[in-house]
């Protein structure tokens, strides 16, 4: 670089020597100038340095113009461009066989293995460290991201991990390795840390999503009683309402019937009064005009001996009324 | 070309290597290391355009942080577990006079670094339990602080040693050996098991308490609506009972005979044989003509 740093300024001094070639030394001259100027796009900021030592340590959008190669050189930077990078393990690779367990592999607080990915994404916050102070970024970054990623899951039961941490986890990784880069003054900012997959290492992934079933099973063994409960209950108030209407119906029937019989009675009870005797021959033989035909009869007189073996020989039952 | 034009084209060219071998930049990104006939005679550190007598040499040295990851290595805690840590080492050249006597290039460097950090990790975490690495419990980890150590006791050897500055020593990855994994996988079966064991058992008992609530409240229920039933049914017996009473009291001879009579519809069937005296009342008037009225 110090030898090309000092062939530029042989050739400008050509021109004044070479008197038949002074037009063309001049225009070389112009144009060796002119290459100083620089446009710098809305998406970029840029860096310029003066014999190598930084003289504009952030140079904004725009036309610019800086002294020509060699003595100073302009750094361009798409700054609001995210970077991604990649920590853990390619999930995918995991179904074909495991290509790199360990790559992914991190240990949780209760000493589980989980396989975790985990997608970092940062911008360039400060472009003259971006460009001067780490030999690789993106190592720098992922290597932060990594340790106090690994640090982190290292705190926290693999329960949590995997269901309600995960945003609490991404939080404090962003915030911790943020710290670090900024220890290290790389120029970076991070923007997100995304957990994109974790799982269980395929040798207890069965037993991982047995526990997910379980909880599914808890849930329906719950809505199933609910389902009993919501279909037994209803039935019973129906039940009850069905025996409490029968209990009035019933009463209703007893006194109406009561009162009917009474009203009846005290009607043919007054008519008894007026004539006793005739009333109740009457109604004596009424009823047995009603009881006998329907009955065998046999008919003795007072003063025979009776002879009880005719009843033997009938199929008959029951005892004559005195 | 004359003598004197050859002379100036010299005198030029002369001057032009003295101007070559005189000025030198260096970036930001660098250190320069001035060397006097190969001893080092001054070290520059800032970035720019510089000077030196054009018989001195120059040698560079990038001054950018750089992250040397060692490979993995298994190391033993106080309680005798064992782990395989992954580290990082954020390090830089950063007196290169020392640097180029004592390591020279960045790959000896790093080994040089591998030994320090694996000699400081294996007494540190001698000094640890596994708990204080790897606990759900945040409180009992103490990594950061055997860490921070960690760092400061590498910088100040490397420094001294190697010219070497040590930013940060980070651990990177805590893995198990692989020859516990099958026993870790077993262990992890056998929670997930537990745990599954568990949310079942707890999704039984909450529908055990569910059925059983919905029985009691059932039985309840209709027991209630029984209690009121039967109230009801009382109260009806008995308003009907006192009407009876009322409307037969006022007659009872009556009530008697037609009450008996009516049984009698009732018990006496077809299937009943009657032997009746001819001396009876109803047969009276067929033995005894006119005078059985009496």
């Amino acid at each position: 670089m110090s030898s090309l740093l000092l062939a530029a300024p042989e050739k400008v001094k050509e021109a004044p020597r070479l008197s038949r070639g002074r037009r063309w030394a001049l225009g070389f001259l112009g144009a060796w100038l002119l290459s100083g100027l620089f446009l710098v796009a809305p998406e970029q900021q840029a860096v310029v340095t003066t014999w190598g030592a930084v003289t504009s340590p952030r140079v904004l959008p725009g036309l610019h113009y800086a002294l020509p190669w060699p003595i100073q050189q302009v750094y361009k930077l798409k700054v609001r461009q995210l970077r991604r990078t990649v920590i853990g393990g390619d999930v995918a690779d995991i179904p074909l066989g495991r290509l790199q367990p360990a790559a992914s592999e991190f240990l949780s607080g209760d000493q589980n293995l989980l396989n975790v990915r985990v997608v970092a994404q940062y911008s360039v916050s400060e472009p003259r460290d971006y460009l001067f102070q780490a030999v690789d970024v993106d190592r720098v970054v992922s290597a932060a991201v990594e340790s106090e990623l690994a640090r982190r899951l290292a705190h926290t039961a693999v329960d949590s991990i995997m269901t309600t941490e995960k945003v609490a986890i991404q939080n404090d990784v962003l915030l911790a390795a943020q710290k670090s880069l900024e220890d290290y003054r790389v120029g970076v900012a991070l923007s997100s840390i995304n957990i994109e997959n974790v799982a269980p290492p395929p040798d207890a992934a069965d037993a991982f999503r047995d526990v997910a079933g379980a909880r599914a099973d808890a849930i329906r063994f719950v809505n199933e009683a609910q389902g009993y409960a919501n279909d037994l209950l209803p039935r019973a108030h129906g039940e009850a309402e069905q025996m409490e209407q029968a209990a009035h119906a019933y009463k209703e029937g007893k006194v109406n019937r009561a009162m009917g019989d009474a009203a009846r009675f005290d009607a043919v009870a007054a008519e008894y009064a007026k004539a006793p005797e005739v009333t109740s021959t009457r109604v004596y033989v009424e009823a047995m005009e009603k009881i006998l035909p329907q009955m065998r009869k046999l008919i003795v007189d007072s003063n025979s001996n009776l002879d009880l073996s005719i009843i033997g020989k009938e199929d008959s039952s029951g005892t004559p009324p005195k | 070309m004359t003598q004197q034009q050859k002379i100036l084209a010299a005198a030029i060219a002369g001057g032009l290597l003295l101007v070559y071998l005189t000025f030198y930049t260096t970036r930001e990104t660098e250190f320069a290391l001035i060397t006097q006939f190969g001893r080092p005679v001054r070290t520059v550190v800032n970035a720019g355009l510089h000077v030196k007598w054009p018989y001195q040499s120059i040698l560079r040295f990038d001054r950018r942080l750089r992250v040397y990851n060692p490979r993995p290595s298994e190391f033993l805690t106080r309680d005798k577990k064992n782990l395989v840590i992954e580290n990082y080492v954020v390090w830089r050249i950063d007196k290169p006079e020392l640097f180029v006597q004592s390591v020279g290039d960045t790959d000896s460097a790093e080994m040089r670094l591998h030994d320090i950090i694996w000699s400081g990790l294996s007494a540190a975490l001698g000094t640890l339990d596994l708990e204080s690495l790897v606990s759900a419990s945040a409180d009992k980890v103490q990594a950061a602080a055997m860490l921070d150590m960690l760092t400061t006791h590498t910088d100040l050897t490397a420094l001294a040693q190697y010219g070497i500055s040590v930013v940060d020593v980070r651990i990177k990855r805590l893995n198990l050996p692989e020859q516990n994994k099958q026993s870790v996988f077993a262990r992890m079966r056998a929670e997930r098991g537990r745990i599954a064991m568990q949310y079942r058992a707890e999704g039984e008992e909450q529908a055990l308490v569910i059925r059983a609530t919905a029985d009691r409240e059932k039985e309840a229920i209709l027991s209630a609506a029984y209690k009121d039933a039967e109230t009801i049914r009382g109260e009806g017996d008995a308003q009907a009972t006192r009407i009876y009473g009322e409307a037969y009291s006022k007659n009872p001879h009556f009530y008697k005979l037609v009450r008996t009579l009516e049984s009698y519809k009732k018990v006496l069937d077809d299937k009943t044989t009657i032997i009746l005296n001819s001396d009876s009342a109803l047969l009276k008037v067929l033995t005894q003509g006119e005078a059985g009225v009496k």
